[in-house]
């Protein structure tokens, strides 16, 4: 391992004191919610296969696809082995004393395999992710579509140590273009657009609430895309931090020969989770992915709002939280800090 | 207490709007957002009105500027600070006394943009259903957020349905400016 190391670019191993975790859905975030059901030991194992027969179409588990019909007993000492699922207890008919008998109809012996039911609390909706998967199955057993790629980014294991040098390096521009912006007395906020597939750095920009009070790090960034694509109509050129690299057509693809259109399929790295206001501006930009360094108390990619995981917008993307958090929360105490003191000296 | 109070009430009678104030200010705001289907923009227009002056005006310019954040709104809240550094006048105070006529409601970004400049009240045509920072997809305009601002409050509803028969004429149309959809090879 370690010779390798010394060939990437950047300081590699600085790219160890940080781990950059997905910012996922509120579905593939949240607890796992439950419902009550009533089960019964299955007495009479041979009876199992009849007795899943009968209860599915008596009580079809409707919506509930992913929770299997009958579990291994829990207790090992059990006399019975296997645990069958009869009914939701907001399907079962409203009687006084729960018994098979008042669960299910009388009809000849059919349920004599059957013991005493009780109630159990089984997962509402199928796992998205394996920590759902794992807290669910305690309750019941469930089937799992695993999204292997999310598996791997919650355990922060997602970028390889050479993409997290370069990671690395592009978040170091956004901080330098912070603490530029701090020189001049705004906000420390720094953002750098990147092409990921020629890892090239199409925009540097910092925040700019100076001038105009919506000109935030990310929203002077977007127009530094476009005037690097012959639009835009900021006029941030005043400021050396804030660049931009113009697009040179004969450096494109060859086969694509696609011009560039406003952020599509680029990366933003940028050092305090967006607001509302840049969120947005980045589904309109239709943005590639969005790594930020800290959380902030009015956050949109996670803290206050998940607007790139938004269902009713036209687009959508992946966002990572933690590059770089040690140098980015520093960034975002200093801010904190002045504030306070500007506030006291009104 | 008693001035904050007064200022308030004062906020309050100015913006009593009047049904002829707005079918003047917002016979404008359309005008604009035709002016933006003219020229391939989504027709979306609006009006900055401060003490019955016109202190910003815009229309969509997305293509145009190949930037997407040039919405109506943002256009014109870049006029409203432009007029008040001419007039020599406070930012906030101006803005704390602005109406925003608009033909669509705001989109997300730009309500959260409202919310950041102070503009108190939008009166808006149509909803919007893709974008809509006022209640059709989030409500930003109300939401709870300690550093963004100020919340707004919305009249909806003036000449709507032509707002909507606009935004329909412009999506039938191409956007030139899209990027192809792949097609598969064979």
């Amino acid at each position: 391992m370690e010779p390798q190391m010394k060939r990437w670019k950047g300081s590699e191993c600085d790219a160890d004191s940080w781990v950059a975790y997905p910012i996922l859905s509120d579905e593939q975030s949240e607890d796992v919610e439950l419902v009550e059901a009533f089960a019964a030991p299955i007495v009479n194992k041979k009876e199992t296969s009849r007795l899943i027969r009968e209860l599915n179409s008596l009580y079809p588990l409707n919506g509930l696809q992913h929770v299997k019909r009958v579990r291994a007993c829990r207790n090992k000492d059990s006399p019975h082995p296997l645990e069958v699922l009869l009914c939701l207890i907001s399907d079962a008919p409203n009687t006084k004393e729960v018994s098979i008998l008042s669960l299910l109809p009388s009809d000849g012996d059919k349920w004599e395999g059957l013991g005493e039911p009780f109630v159990v609390k089984i997962p509402a909706r199928p796992p998205l992710t394996r920590p759902q998967f794992e807290l669910a199955s305690q309750r019941w057993p469930t089937s799992f579509h695993e999204d292997k790629q999310v598996t791997v980014a919650l355990k922060g294991e997602l970028f390889s140590p050479q993409q997290k040098a370069t990671m690395h390096m592009f978040m170091t521009s956004a901080v330098a273009a912070a603490r530029a912006a701090e020189q001049l007395g705004m906000e420390a906020v720094g953002a750098v657009v990147v092409d990921p597939e020629r890892e090239q750095v199409v925009a540097v920009g910092h925040d700019c609430r100076g001038d105009h009070p919506l000109h935030h790090a990310v929203m002077v960034c977007i127009d530094l895309v476009a005037q690097s694509q012959g639009g835009g109509c900021h006029r941030s050129d005043r400021y050396a931090a804030c660049r931009f690299t113009p697009t040179d057509p004969t450096e494109l693809h060859p086969e694509g020969g696609a011009l560039p259109y406003i952020c599509t399929g680029y990366d933003l790295y940028v050092t305090r989770e967006p607001c509302v206001m840049c969120a947005m501006a980045l589904v309109h930009s239709r943005i590639g992915r969005v790594f930020y360094g800290a959380a902030s108390a009015d956050g949109a990619l996670g803290t206050n709002f998940k607007i790139h995981a938004q269902k009713d917008l036209n687009h959508r993307f992946e966002v990572y939280r933690g590059v770089l958090s040690e140098q980015c929360e520093d960034l975002n105490m200093q801010d904190v800090l002045r504030e306070h003191v500007e506030g006291r000296t009104e | 207490m008693a001035t904050e109070e007064g200022s308030k009430a004062e906020l309050e009678a100015d913006f009593s709007i009047n049904d002829e104030e707005m079918k003047r200010w917002m016979g404008r705001a359309f005008e604009m957002a035709k002016d933006a289907l003219e020229n391939g923009e989504v027709p979306v227009g609006c009006l900055m009105v401060h003490r019955d002056e016109v202190v910003g005006k815009g229309r969509n310019e997305v293509n145009e500027t190949k930037n997407a954040t040039r919405h109506a709104e943002m256009v014109a809240l870049d006029q409203v600070l432009d007029w008040c550094r001419h007039s020599n006048l406070d930012v906030r105070s101006v803005c704390e006394r602005t109406v925003l006529y608009v033909t669509v409601e705001p989109c997300v970004m730009c309500a959260a943009a409202l919310r950041l400049m102070n503009i108190p009240l939008v009166v808006y045509g149509c909803r919007n259903e893709r974008f809509g920072g006022c209640g059709s997809v989030l409500d930003i305009s109300s939401a709870n957020l300690h550093d963004t601002g100020t919340t707004f409050r919305c009249v909806a509803g003036h000449r709507a349905q032509e707002a909507v028969e606009m935004l329909k004429t412009f999506y039938k149309q191409e956007n030139p400016n899209a990027p192809r959809p792949k097609t598969r090879k064979d």
